[in-house]
């Protein structure tokens, strides 16, 4: 009897998966190795930028799960994540380059109506959830909600000038063209949750760099660390025994962004087996009649043949400290005790790195 | 046996490891048919010290083949510094995983200290062109430190042809001292280029203080904004170089 304050561990479970393995699900066929901010030192990192940032508007929030906002109401979390993450990054002398999404793809329009859905049944869920006070309901279901204005956008960018981070807009996919600059050489790696990124040809995706140090385990009252993780192209290749073409094969199977459905009772192992033993998926007996529905030559070519980013003209620039001061702390609220003690770490290591010797070896 | 090196005191270890634990905690010994050397950096790597001690520094050296050996570099220290002037010291490397250090005067006493895992990473040297040259004695490079050190945490080093100036800068005030060329203390002035540089006082007087007990005379040679690298001429022990990265104003 009496009614049930928390929902279902079902439910919840479900929602926590939509949340952190948006995207494909290529975990169980990769396997990377872990590497510390300080080893990508003097390396220059391409950012998913859309993928950091709502990474910081569903993770930065306060206990009931709200966002956090300036006095005037605007929402801020998406401005903290960026401050005080790259903040970080740039005392570890990491070169930052923030990749931007440009115009999705039509075949992705299905898979962004999706999420909007899944936002707005979250959203629900998380009124409910406050209505009723179920706090830690509320918490986790808020993390679904979020989404990225053009406002928060455009804030983003002027943080990242401010900070000295050059962006690039990519004609498509954000990590299309990030995976693109690993390619050519321009980024040793790139960073995003998302392991697209290895499907777009990414030759190094790091894991886990915006995020901070450590995540709540699902439904647990505790935390795991989250450490920094490095997934490699040649190494995916090589342990899967595939091709290029052959994993993106793999990722049409299970379901990518271009065809979320991936195929009915086919998850990651089972795609692994079956291309494998076929080759390729019009190989595949059992889903030939299933493979008329699906655009696959077009997904195929999204990831082996992504439009590339054209222009660059990249240029690390110098931090913007007064700015950065102004904007955070005078229009947007935030702790200038806070602000200027991050902006100090940063100060003080810049001027370190300029009086090491390693500037005469060589 | 290994690797022995006797020395007839112990004053030349005593400013080996003082130099180097100015800088790091465990520090890496490289023994070969020649000497024994040591290289390394402190954890920032603002500051480098480059230490070879020939053979024929040693009253007896013993070495066939190359090795190398880690200390912790206080419980190196603690030990020597158990020895007394007048003390002949034996510092052998044995199969034993240890290092041996006998002392003995009118009686012997020997100490086992367990040896460290060596790093096997090799510290390379700054690429670097000098056009001034100052040679001071010990004693007075390390009171010249210390009297800006009052007013400043950093010394800047101005070179001239007949005269070599340090200033220092601080909140409190500012400190000026000129020396010109014949001055006591002043060993050598070669002045190719004026040149002005300013280093961290910090890191200076802590290994002026160390080393300098020894006696003998320090050579600073550096040039505009460029590193500084600190030449300690000590008896008995062949190099000992120390560089440091020049201080950078915002």
């Amino acid at each position: 009897m009496g009614i049930c304050k928390e929902e279902s561990e079902e439910k919840v479970k479900s929602f926590y998966y939509l949340i952190y393995v948006m995207g494909l699900d290529l975990k169980l066929l990769v396997e990377p190795y872990p590497i510390t901010i300080s080893e990508l030192s003097n390396k220059i990192v391409a950012v998913d930028a859309y993928n950091a940032i709502y990474q910081f508007l569903a993770t930065i929030r306060g206990p009931t799960g709200e966002l956090l906002t300036s006095t005037d109401g605007d929402v801020t979390s998406h401005l903290s994540g960026l401050f005080y993450r790259n903040i970080n990054l740039l005392a570890d002398n990491i070169k930052l380059i923030y990749v931007f999404d440009g115009k999705p793809n039509p075949l992705k329009l299905k898979e962004i109506e999706r999420r909007r859905q899944i936002k707005q049944e979250a959203s629900e869920r998380y009124h409910e959830a406050i209505t009723e006070g179920r706090v830690e309901d509320a918490r986790k279901y808020s993390q679904a909600t979020s989404i990225l204005t053009d406002k928060m956008v455009e804030e983003s960018k002027k943080l990242l000038t401010l900070l000295g981070i050059p962006f690039v807009l990519s004609p498509s996919e954000g990590e299309a063209a990030a995976a693109y600059m690993t390619k050519q050489g321009t980024a040793f790696t790139c960073a995003s949750q998302d392991y697209d990124s290895i499907l777009f040809g990414a030759r190094k995706l790091t894991r886990n760099l915006t995020i901070s140090g450590k995540r709540k385990v699902p439904n647990k009252k505790a935390y795991m660390a989250v450490e920094p993780e490095i997934i490699e192209y040649e190494r995916v290749l090589n342990q899967t025994k595939l091709t290029h073409e052959q994993l993106v094969d793999v990722g049409i199977l299970i379901g990518t962004d271009f065809n979320p459905e991936g195929f009915v009772g086919i998850g990651p192992k089972t795609a692994l087996k079956l291309i494998r033993e076929y080759g390729k998926l019009e190989n595949i007996e059992k889903i030939k009649h299933l493979l008329s529905d699906i655009p696959y030559q077009e997904i195929r070519n999204i990831y082996l043949k992504p439009e590339t980013p054209k222009v660059y003209n990249i240029q690390f620039n110098e931090v913007n400290y007064n700015s950065i001061v102004n904007f955070l702390c005078t229009e947007k609220n935030f702790s200038a005790e806070r602000v200027n003690a991050a902006i100090e770490k940063l100060r003080r290591s810049i001027s370190h790195r300029n009086q090491s010797l390693e500037n005469w070896f060589s | 046996m290994v690797f022995l090196a006797k020395t007839k005191s112990p004053d030349e270890w005593k400013a080996v490891t003082s130099a180097i634990s100015t800088l790091v905690d465990e520090a890496t010994f490289e023994a070969t048919k020649e000497g024994v050397s040591f290289r390394g950096m402190d954890p920032s790597h603002v500051a480098l010290i480059d230490i070879h001690w020939p053979n024929s520094a040693f009253q007896t050296y013993d070495c066939d083949a190359t090795i190398k050996f880690g200390v912790r570099v206080d419980e190196f220290s603690k030990l020597v510094r158990r020895a007394d002037k007048k003390d002949a010291m034996e510092v052998t490397v044995g199969n034993d995983s240890m290092l041996h250090i006998k002392i003995s005067n009118s009686y012997r006493k020997e100490y086992k200290m367990r040896l460290i895992e060596g790093s096997s990473s090799s510290t390379p040297l700054p690429k670097l062109n000098f056009n001034s040259k100052v040679v001071l004695t010990a004693s007075a490079f390390d009171k010249i430190l210390s009297d800006v050190q009052v007013v400043s945490e950093y010394i800047s080093i101005e070179s001239k042809h007949k005269q070599v100036q340090f200033l220092g800068k601080g909140d409190s005030g500012e400190a000026d001292i000129i020396i010109e060329s014949g001055s006591e203390g002043l060993e050598e002035l070669d002045v190719q280029e004026e040149s002005k540089g300013t280093y961290s006082l910090d890191y200076l007087s802590k290994i002026t203080k160390a080393v300098s007990t020894a006696g003998g005379s320090v050579a600073a040679e550096y040039s505009t904004k460029m590193p500084l690298r600190l030449e300690f001429r000590v008896a008995n022990i062949g190099r000992i170089h120390f560089y440091l990265a020049p201080r950078v104003q915002d």
